[in-house]
């Protein structure tokens, strides 16, 4: 982690960036019943509560499936690859996966939360956002 | 309570059409299903148009190119399912009483509006992250190949049916017959999936006429065929994660579909789904009920979806093959139950069909298990 220069986080409600640079997704958490929601939540879908609490989320998590898209919009570099990661807290979030040949992905593999930069928003300002890496690359 | 009938059906050409735009096409397909209707303008006595992408009051615009004027309508946008969507609220003012013959219409000019690989709206978290819906349904293509075993060239068999289906449908978008080798060749969009597994970008309007059981006995003249369940559902939010390979939300709106129709699905002759992707195809006709769950690639490879099969799926050419307008699309689909049922599909036609079904499911929302689904039956 280079990280000394942590940006904006590039959804501020949807992740956390510290400022060395290590960051969390977030999450809402029904008090009633426990669910975890990814993104926030204004009413549990599970049990109709609308008591949350918010929740960071762990970094580590399984990958559920993934593509290596070739054909994108005009703000995305092509091509990248982009999965659906498990987490243990029951949410599955989306996200671009690097850190590693496309040939080395497969469904089941572990992946770990990495903060990374984003580009920058309208006034220039750098952005932070997120991919997951495996797991051993993600330590290096 | 009244039943509901459709009595006349329009489509124009599916395909690109730089001169024309979603008014001018959206009135072509109107006319036509108000000539097939029998009627006159001025027997139309209300309007729903669906599209997604074409502006504001769009379905004024169609009227107004008819030389309709004074006349209820609402434009209705729900994804893929906006067509669909008019179809059913259209059914559901004449069930209730209100009128007794509407016109559904569907339209779309998408080649002014879009290149490329369709995305959610921009505010959606996973369209900030580089989702597409190629990418989306690549990923379920996957996951089932690993759940499944399907091969990749039982996936490419089934851009192969519909394309084969298309080059006997003259308003298809696409009419030449294509390999699994064209497919496995073509142009990598989102890993498994090529380009000959993603429907293209289409411009096209359909339209229908549905009457009441009393207009239907005074213009029907034979022609009419009965709309027994028009069915919408929106998916549930997921509170933990879910297989994204069989479709709750699908097997919800053909269950309500069933249950009105008062049939099942073993009594369902051929159906036109959702195949925006191939693998879609495949989640569809699963999550309705129509083949076992990871039985429809091997049931395809068998020929029984061809339409001289046991079950033909997508006659028309489907979306991959005859092409996706979005808001035209799901009328379109009733448009080709129509004319199965009535013995005017031409070259495609299925031999002794007595009851169709239509199936569209569009949208993404992060979070919910798809945003808008529908299901029609009709029945002759």
């Amino acid at each position: 982690m280079t990280g000394s220069t942590a940006g904006v986080s590039f959804r501020p409600g949807e992740l956390e960036v510290h400022p060395d640079g290590s960051g969390n997704l977030l999450g809402s958490r029904c008090r009633t019943c426990g669910a975890n929601f990814y993104p926030r939540r204004q009413v549990c879908s599970g049990c109709l509560g609308d008591d949350f609490e918010p929740v960071r989320f762990g970094r580590e998590g399984t990958l559920y499936t993934f593509s290596i898209v070739r054909q994108s919009t005009p703000a995305f570099e092509v091509p990248y690859a982009l999965g659906y990661v498990d987490f243990p807290e029951g949410v599955r979030i989306m996200g671009q996966i690097s850190g590693c040949d496309f040939d080395d992905i497969s469904i089941g593999m572990a992946l770990t939360l990495s903060l990374e930069p984003w580009g920058t928003d309208d006034d220039g300002t750098a952005l932070t956002g997120y991919r997951f890496r495996p797991r051993e690359a993600a330590h290096d | 309570m009244t039943e509901v009938h459709v009595v006349g059906a329009g489509m124009t050409h599916f395909g690109k059409h730089p001169d024309r735009d979603a008014a001018d096409l959206g009135a072509e397909a109107l006319q036509g299903a108000i000539a097939d209707a029998g009627i006159g303008g001025r027997d139309v006595e209300a309007a729903y148009c669906g599209h997604v992408f074409q502006g504001m009051v769009t379905g004024q615009r169609v009227l107004a190119q008819v030389g309709l004027a004074g006349l209820p309508l609402a434009n209705v946008e729900n994804a893929c399912s906006s067509g669909a969507t008019a179809i059913r609220e259209a059914a559901l003012a004449i069930r209730a009483g209100e009128h007794d013959v509407i016109a559904a219409i569907g339209t779309e000019h998408l080649t002014s509006r879009f290149r490329g690989a369709l995305t959610p709206d921009e505010s959606d978290p996973e369209a900030a992250v580089g989702a597409t819906m190629p990418a989306v349904y690549a990923m379920r293509a996957r996951r089932y190949m690993e759940e499944f075993g399907m091969t990749r060239k039982q996936l490419a068999l089934i851009p192969v049916k519909n394309k084969s289906n298309a080059a006997r449908n003259p308003l298809a978008h696409f009419r030449q017959e294509i390999t699994i080798d064209d497919v496995l060749e073509s142009r990598p969009i989102a890993d498994p999936l090529n380009l000959h597994d993603c429907s293209p970008v289409t411009d096209g309007a359909a339209a229908v006429i549905l009457m009441s059981d009393r207009a239907a006995k005074k213009f029907g003249d034979g022609r009419a065929v009965r709309l027994a369940a028009s069915t919408l559902r929106t998916g549930s939010v997921d509170v933990e994660p879910t297989s994204m390979t069989f479709e709750p939300l699908t097997w919800d709106t053909a269950r309500d579909a069933y249950e009105r129709a008062g049939i099942g699905p073993d009594e369902v002759d051929f159906a036109e789904v959702h195949d925006c992707f191939s693998i879609a195809e495949v989640l569809r006709v699963e999550g309705l009920g129509l083949f076992g769950q990871g039985e429809y690639p091997a049931a395809v490879e068998r020929g029984e979806a061809d339409i001289g099969g046991r079950l033909p799926i997508n006659p028309s050419g489907g979306l991959l093959g005859k092409g996706h307008p979005l808001g035209g699309t799901g009328v379109a689909q009733v448009v080709e139950l129509v004319r199965q049922l009535r013995g005017e599909a031409g070259d495609r036609q299925i031999r002794s069909a007595r009851v169709g079904l239509a199936h569209c499911r569009g949208g993404k929302a992060v979070g919910i298990e798809g945003a808008a689904c529908t299901v029609q039956i009709l029945i002759r």
